[in-house]
């Protein structure tokens, strides 16, 4: 038998993994999109206590980013996207989802208006194949940066002081505004926290010094590295969707009609009929009145985190699921999002409850929580928005 | 800006039965045509030979029907041709109808077998057809219970109870043989020589396929829908085209030649006109493509399409393989061994269902084959209003993407394999040719705006037939946005100068507009 | 061995299908009795030692398709069956390159990457697209045929099945449904990738045992047919059985004596008997008969009834039906022993894909080349192979150090071309010595050390495998797999579903639906046939049922 390691197998350093690796206390990597990220360096609490108190550093570099540029990049995006990316001004950062021709989601991303036919969309799931097909016929050219360019998403309300002591602070830069403060790094005020926080975008190769930078600018303001839990816990806080977790995006579905709408995303707001077409838009028509289910902002009774667990109605009839459950530990709540068939998701109020499985000590309980529909997110402090922003 | 309800794009065959029989159900209809030339595939060249396509062997009773022709029939005088399978051993075969003998008279050894398989294709024929004379199954837009979808449950009882009639066996034969190969379905019946190779080049004229492929029986089935029997028109394909214009014209629409469009207009996710290479812009509701589906989604704009509908029209395989060669003849050549009142038959040079399979290897590399399958006619013979010799033959397998192009020289070798191939059954031929016309797909494509130059508009797979023709989404003639819909050979039921997809694609467009 | 002269049933041929069908019929409680010509048990499936101290499948190599269903019913691995996934596989290109398939999500990707960055994308898609169909074809594989031109219940219920699940998929997915059954496996990858390497490594899968070619429609079924399988749950995974091909055979065979079944080994059939249309046993070649009202033949469909019957016994139309169906060698085997494990110069140290199926063929047009070689009566000049070393995961198939290499060869004809007649009888020693010698040279391109490692080799052309193994024209699938002969058109239409003209006789090898491969869904789909004819007190139970 020959020695059966294969170097090649598993995941693969990142641009600042040595950095990750010199706070890694847990030793806890999971696969990013094939890069070794931590899910936990030393501890989910303080890390996440960090960001909503003070500030977090988390490298977003595995996310797959791609250039889009050329004389027709507006209209081929345009035709790709469910808004209207007119809306979003150069220099500026939209949210944006983007469907197949049945009008199912194949994910969300942001996309980054750089400068005229100049674009960068930024994004979970592996989009190049799907870019390319949307740019047939197009004048554009897409470019793959997803190994050229490294994130770094600084968040918590001490986040604008660290910029500001690394000498990188903008003070009129308003939420969702792109920066370009030196030739090589941008800085948008954007981030997966729903809190005051920036995403700062620099080569590869720079990642490093970067890191370095702010990690000396932060350190009396109680800049801490996180891991992937503690930014989970921030995101269903904001209420923000994973793709994957909360919806399993199209390309990715074996089995049949296991798509989701924007609508039973409950992303209507993100579809614009009105622009034009738009991939998938004739079955969005037919289907916008139609939603099977609708993904809800659920409060959950009790304190035991909703996880994995089915909704009922009435307490007898199945009607959905949970997708992503947590206790907050900020907006002190159990909070959870969760899939509900419709008519249930609309009836107001709900009579709505989880089937939570609980362990404790060796011993396996079962209990229905109630769940009340929130229409905004759990926590969605002024200071996101403040502009300029506070520093602290 | 002129106004009309529709628009017809391209004057072939299939577009002007839509704008005829746009126009006689009261649109008003305008048909633009490219070139000089109304006909399509089916334009007679300058001196009224046939061009292209030189024969007619499925054109739909129907067609003639809804357009209104006196007693429902063609008012064309029709000569139907015996087809002669050449032999270069010289034993050239025969075939009318189902009787296949020798050349000198003798009955075929295996007359019985081929009369049995031609009687068998025939009936099979029947039953496909009354799939080709309308829509595709499969789509029930409106539900089971809407008009259409009646329409459709009631042709596919048809087709059921064509099936039942058969009995048991023959629905079971059918039902296999459609899905298999032209050379298996052919060489479990006959041994394989010139009456086969007949067979096995009818089974894959213009196809991007070999006897071989499977897939190949049912477009040999399909061309039987008519009995299979080839005829020419008198007055050449310039009848038949003129024929279905003067209806055109007769019930109103306006048909233009040296039409080209630039763009289809769209507002709102639904056609509003063209405009024309000129600047004229014409308002439309309806804008009819005949060219095929990427013309369709390219003169729109490719943004009102999604983008899996774009890709599925980049992968319609549309890769012609038959290039047409028209000889001029300072006078006519002998065919030893074929009496001299056979030269204006079908001549078809296939002399085994292998020979047709080791043609089509080359084309696969995008080669030409050294020893081509060639369908020729010599209609100045048949024709007394010609009395100029003339060949006109189709030349198979001469692919579009010809590696390093269809340049002049590459043309001149085509040229030379196909006199060297005719020699072998007319060694005086090639010294009686005073001139000679290589279209090639290239050219075809370049001429009729036909993607790849295909013979068919698209190729007759079954990936490619019937709900799936010529892409999945888009069998149903309309695409894109509203108003707009395809009306070609690469629609259903395809190629074949049937009139069908013309026929169809008027249903279909009145239906949307009712 | 205590042996009867009357069964419930007797099953010609101990292959798989075989073992299996009689397995089912032992444990619905009938007196079974297996009769096999050979001295081993295991028909297409076996493990044969013919290098001392090494092992060799030597006809099917690798295991996927073997029913899961069938694997729990009867058991198997209680009676020794072990599989095990392997890890990937590689092409090997002639200038020192290679693609690398991984079964690591993330090192695939990355490999991929490394030739075309849009196919590293495109493969999601792609694989979605197969499985997707891998999951609607799965459930017809245990049920019946139906036929469209009968009315009986069981036809239209069988009709009906396969109405909703069409319906089930929705419109646009049925188009891609109907699509991918037609097309050719070439035209499919063309659609979803652009590097010529990568296709070349996919396509395989789309004309292993098959008489067409990469382009050929209906090669995407192909391809199909190696993915529906799986192992535990993984599906489109192969594995090696831990001591080869045979240890499946093995662990059916006695699971077949532990429900009370007989097998009687070289014990060739002369013929089927039969009296008024009905069999009644059968007569074996060394004069010995044994009665039963119950014949299932593992044989292929045309040895079955044109071999081992009087044509008398059979209605004309289906007699020629039968004749016309296809079923084309188009495959050789060479089965090595090493010394040692060669060097693979292009590969990485310790590289997992070694443990995987490698080849050597790097463009469609390759392998599209090589079937017109076959078509003509040649083997391929270039030919496609596949090739593996079961020995670096299971300890059993060479003495330490040594190791087992399989190689399949597609395309070899069976009527080989020579001096213009085509006919199995122009396979020589010297053409099975240059077919062997040809394979080798390509499996230099990986392996340049090749010939100074192998002790001996096995060479079973078209001609080796219908004498050994039985198979008519050693045709591994039992016929060919295209659509006019798949479904109810298996093995001939108006006879889908396991039985005959003659009362009594039925099918149960891979030239009944749903087809070849170690998957065992013939055999047990034949038992259920069997035993819902007969009555009685059987009733098959278990997850096939």
């Amino acid at each position: 038998m020959s020695i059966t390691h294969d170097p090649r197998l598993a995941l693969i350093p990142g641009p600042v993994h040595d950095r990750l690796t010199a706070q890694s206390r847990k030793l806890g990597w999971y696969g990013w999109a094939g890069y070794a990220a931590p899910s936990v360096l030393d501890s989910v609490e303080f890390e996440y206590f960090a960001m909503r108190n003070q500030a977090a550093l988390f490298d977003v570099s595995p996310m797959h980013k791609y250039r889009i540029r050329g004389p027709q990049a507006d209209a081929m995006l345009n035709r790709m996207m469910c808004r209207d990316i007119g809306k979003i001004r150069e220099g500026r950062v939209g949210y944006t989802i983007w469907c197949d021709e049945e009008g199912f989601l194949i994910d969300d991303g942001t996309l980054f208006h750089l400068g005229a036919d100049d674009w960068r969309l930024c994004c979970q799931e592996p989009m190049l194949a799907w870019l390319q097909d949307a740019a047939w016929g197009f004048d554009v050219a897409i470019e793959d940066e997803s190994h050229a360019v490294a994130g770094l998403s600084l968040q918590g309300p001490t986040s604008f002081a660290v910029l500001e002591a690394a000498g990188l602070g903008q003070p009129d830069q308003k939420p969702f505004d792109l920066r370009r403060v030196e030739d090589d790094l941008m800085i948008s005020r954007t981030g997966f926290t729903g809190d005051l926080g920036y995403e700062l975008w620099t080569p590869w190769a720079q990642a490093g010094a970067l890191w370095d930078r702010l990690w000396a600018a932060g350190a009396h303001l109680g800049l801490r590295a996180i891991g992937y839990e503690a930014m989970n816990i921030a995101r269903i806080e904001a209420g923000f969707v994973t793709a994957g977790v909360d919806f399993q995006p199209i390309h990715g579905t074996e089995r049949l009609h296991r798509g989701l709408t924007p609508f039973e995303m409950s992303m209507d707001w993100l579809v614009d009929f009105d622009k034009g077409h738009f991939n998938g838009r004739r079955a969005l028509l037919a289907k916008r009145r139609s939603p099977r289910s609708r993904l809800l902002k659920v409060d959950v009774e009790g304190f035991k985190p909703a996880r994995d667990a089915l909704v009922y109605h009435n307490r007898r009839r199945e009607v959905g699921h949970v997708t992503s459950a947590v206790w907050s530990p900020t907006a002190k709540r159990n909070i959870a999002l969760a899939h509900v068939a419709t008519p249930y998701a609309d009836r107001v109020p709900g009579n709505l409850w989880a089937e939570i499985y609980t362990a404790e000590e060796g011993r396996w309980d079962r209990r229905m929580a109630r769940l009340t529909p929130l229409k905004t997110a759990f926590f969605r402090p002024d200071r996101a928005r403040a502009t300029p922003p506070a520093r602290h | 800006m002129t106004r009309v309800t529709h628009v017809v794009i391209g004057g072939g065959l299939n577009g002007l039965v839509a704008a005829a029989l746009l126009a006689r159900a009261g649109k008003s209809v305008c048909l633009l045509e490219q070139s000089p030339t109304l006909g399509g595939m089916a334009a007679p060249g300058p001196d009224g030979s046939a061009r292209m396509a030189h024969l007619l062997y499925n054109l739909s009773p129907r067609v003639a029907r809804d357009l209104g022709f006196a007693g429902g029939r063609w008012p064309l005088s029709m000569t139907e041709l015996p087809s002669v399978s050449l032999s270069p051993e010289g034993a050239h075969v025969v075939v009318r109808g189902a009787r296949a003998t020798l050349a000198d008279g003798t009955p075929h050894a295996q007359a019985a077998a081929f009369a049995t398989l031609h009687g068998r294709l025939t009936r099979w024929g029947a039953l496909l057809r009354h799939l080709a004379e309308a829509a595709p199954p499969g789509g029930l837009d409106g539900g089971a219970l809407s008009m259409q979808g009646l329409r459709q449950m009631i042709r596919l009882g048809r087709v059921g109870l064509g099936l039942r009639g058969m009995g048991k066996p023959e629905m079971r034969a059918f039902l296999q043989a459609l899905l298999s190969n032209a050379h298996d379905l052919i060489l479990d019946e006959l041994v394989d020589g010139p009456l086969a190779g007949l067979l096995a080049a009818d089974a894959v004229r213009g196809a991007a396929a070999g006897p071989r492929s499977p897939g190949t029986v049912f477009s040999l089935i399909y061309r039987m829908g008519h009995g299979g029997a080839a005829s020419v028109p008198k007055g050449g394909m310039g009848a038949l085209i003129d024929a279905v214009a003067g209806v055109a014209r007769a019930a109103g629409a306006r048909v233009e030649t040296g039409a080209k469009v630039a763009r289809i207009l769209v507002e709102g996710d639904r056609v509003t006109g063209v405009e024309t290479e000129t600047g004229e812009t014409i308002g439309a509701k309806a804008v009819l493509v005949s060219p095929g589906a990427q013309v369709a989604c390219a003169l729109a704009g490719h943004r009102h399409f999604d983008i899996e509908a774009t890709n599925r029209l980049r992968g319609i395989r549309a890769r012609g393989t038959a290039a047409k060669i028209n000889l001029t003849l300072d006078g006519t050549p002998e065919i030893p061994g074929l009496p001299a009142d056979l030269l204006g038959a079908r001549l078809v040079l296939a002399p085994s269902t292998e020979a047709v399979e080791l043609a089509f290897n080359p084309s696969k590399y995008r080669r030409m084959s050294d020893a081509p399958v060639i369908e020729a006619v010599m209609p100045g013979l048949t024709d007394d209003g010609q009395p100029k010799a003339h060949l006109s033959a189709i030349v198979q397998y001469a692919p579009h993407d010809l590696e390093g192009g269809w340049s002049d020289a590459a043309r001149d070798r085509l040229l030379k394999i196909t006199l060297d191939r005719l020699a072998q059954v007319a060694p005086g031929l090639p010294a009686r040719v005073t001139a000679a016309e290589v279209i090639t797909p290239d050219r075809i494509a370049g001429e009729t705006g036909v993607p790849g130059g295909h013979w068919h508009h698209a190729e007759m797979a079954l990936d490619q037939l019937l709900a799936l023709r010529p892409a999945n989404g888009i069998g149903r003639y309309a695409l894109g946005p509203k108003g707009l819909f395809l009306c070609g050979a690469s629609a259903h039921p395809g190629g074949d100068l049937m009139g069908l997809a013309g026929l169809n694609a008027a249903r279909a467009a009145l239906e949307a507009a009712s | 061995m205590a042996l009867s002269s009357s069964y419930d049933a007797i099953i010609v041929g101990a292959g798989h299908n075989g073992l299996t069908a009689g397995a089912y019929l032992a444990r619905a409680g009938r007196k079974v009795l297996i009769v096999e010509k050979n001295d081993w048990i295991g028909g297409a499936a076996v493990s044969r030692s013919l290098h001392p101290g090494w092992t060799y499948s030597n006809c099917s190599y690798v295991c996927s398709l073997l029913r899961r269903e069938i694997v729990r019913d009867l058991d198997l691995p209680a009676h020794g069956l072990q599989v095990i996934p392997y890890e990937g596989g590689a092409t090997f290109t002639k200038d020192g390159d290679y693609f690398a398939y991984y079964s690591d999500h993330d090192a695939l990707r990355r490999e991929m990457a490394r030739h075309s960055p849009r196919d590293a994308d495109a493969y999601a898609r792609y694989s979605q697209a197969v499985l997707r169909q891998c999951r609607f074809i799965r459930p017809f594989l245990l049920r019946d045929a139906p036929d469209p031109a009968s009315l009986r219940p069981r036809d239209l219920g069988e009709m009906a099945y396969l109405v909703r699940k069409a319906h089930g998929l929705g419109r646009k997915e049925l188009g891609e449904t109907m699509r991918f059954w037609t097309m050719s496996i070439g035209d499919f990858l063309d659609q979803h990738f652009e590097n010529d390497l990568i296709k070349a490594h996919l396509a395989g899968s789309g004309i292993i045992g098959t008489g067409l070619g990469v382009y050929s429609p209906g090669t995407a079924y192909v391809l199909l047919h190696h993915y529906m399988g799986d192992i535990d749950g993984g599906i489109g995974a192969w594995g090696f059985a831990r001591g080869g091909m045979g240890a499946i055979s093995a662990a059916m065979g006695r699971a077949f004596e532990a429900a009370g079944g007989t097998i009687l080994t070289g014990a060739g059939l002369d013929r089927f008997l039969v009296r008024d249309g009905r069999v009644t046993g059968v007569a074996l070649e060394d004069g010995r008969e044994f009665r039963a009202p119950v014949v299932a033949s593992n044989m292929d469909v045309k040895r079955t009834f044109l071999t081992h019957l009087d044509a008398s016994d059979l209605p004309e139309d289906f007699r020629r039906a039968v004749g016309r169906f296809k079923i084309r060698g188009s495959s050789a085997k060479l089965n090595i022993a090493l010394d040692r494990m060669p060097e693979f110069p292009a590969a990485p140290p310790h590289a997992s894909f070694l443990r995987g199926d490698m080849h050597v063929s790097t463009s469609l047009w390759e392998l599209e080349r090589a079937y017109d070689d076959w078509k003509a009566g040649r083997w391929s000049d270039a030919p496609y192979i596949d090739m593996l070393i079961p020995s670096q995961i299971d300890p059993t198939m060479a003495p330490v150090g040594g190791h087992m290499m399989t190689v399949f060869v597609q395309y070899a004809p069976y009527d080989l071309e020579a001096d213009g007649v085509r006919s199995g009888a122009n396979w020589t020693d010297e053409k099975r010595a240059a077919l062997a010698d040809k394979v080798i040279g390509r499996i230099e391109i990986a392996c340049p050390d090749i010939r100074d490692r192998i002790r001996h080799v096995e060479v079973r052309t078209p001609l080796d495998i219908e004498r050994e193994v039985g198979l008519t024209e050693g045709n591994i699938f039992q016929g060919e797999l295209t659509f006019d002969q798949l479904f109810f058109n298996r093995p001939v239409p108006g006879w889908s579903q396991y039985d005959s003209p003659v009362k009594g006789l039925y099918l149960c090898g891979s030239s009944a639906h749903p087809g070849g491969g170690v998957m065992g869904a013939p055999g047990a789909n034949a038992a259920r046939a069997i035993l819902r004819d007969t009555g009685g007190s059987g009733r098959m139970k278990g997850y096939a049922a």
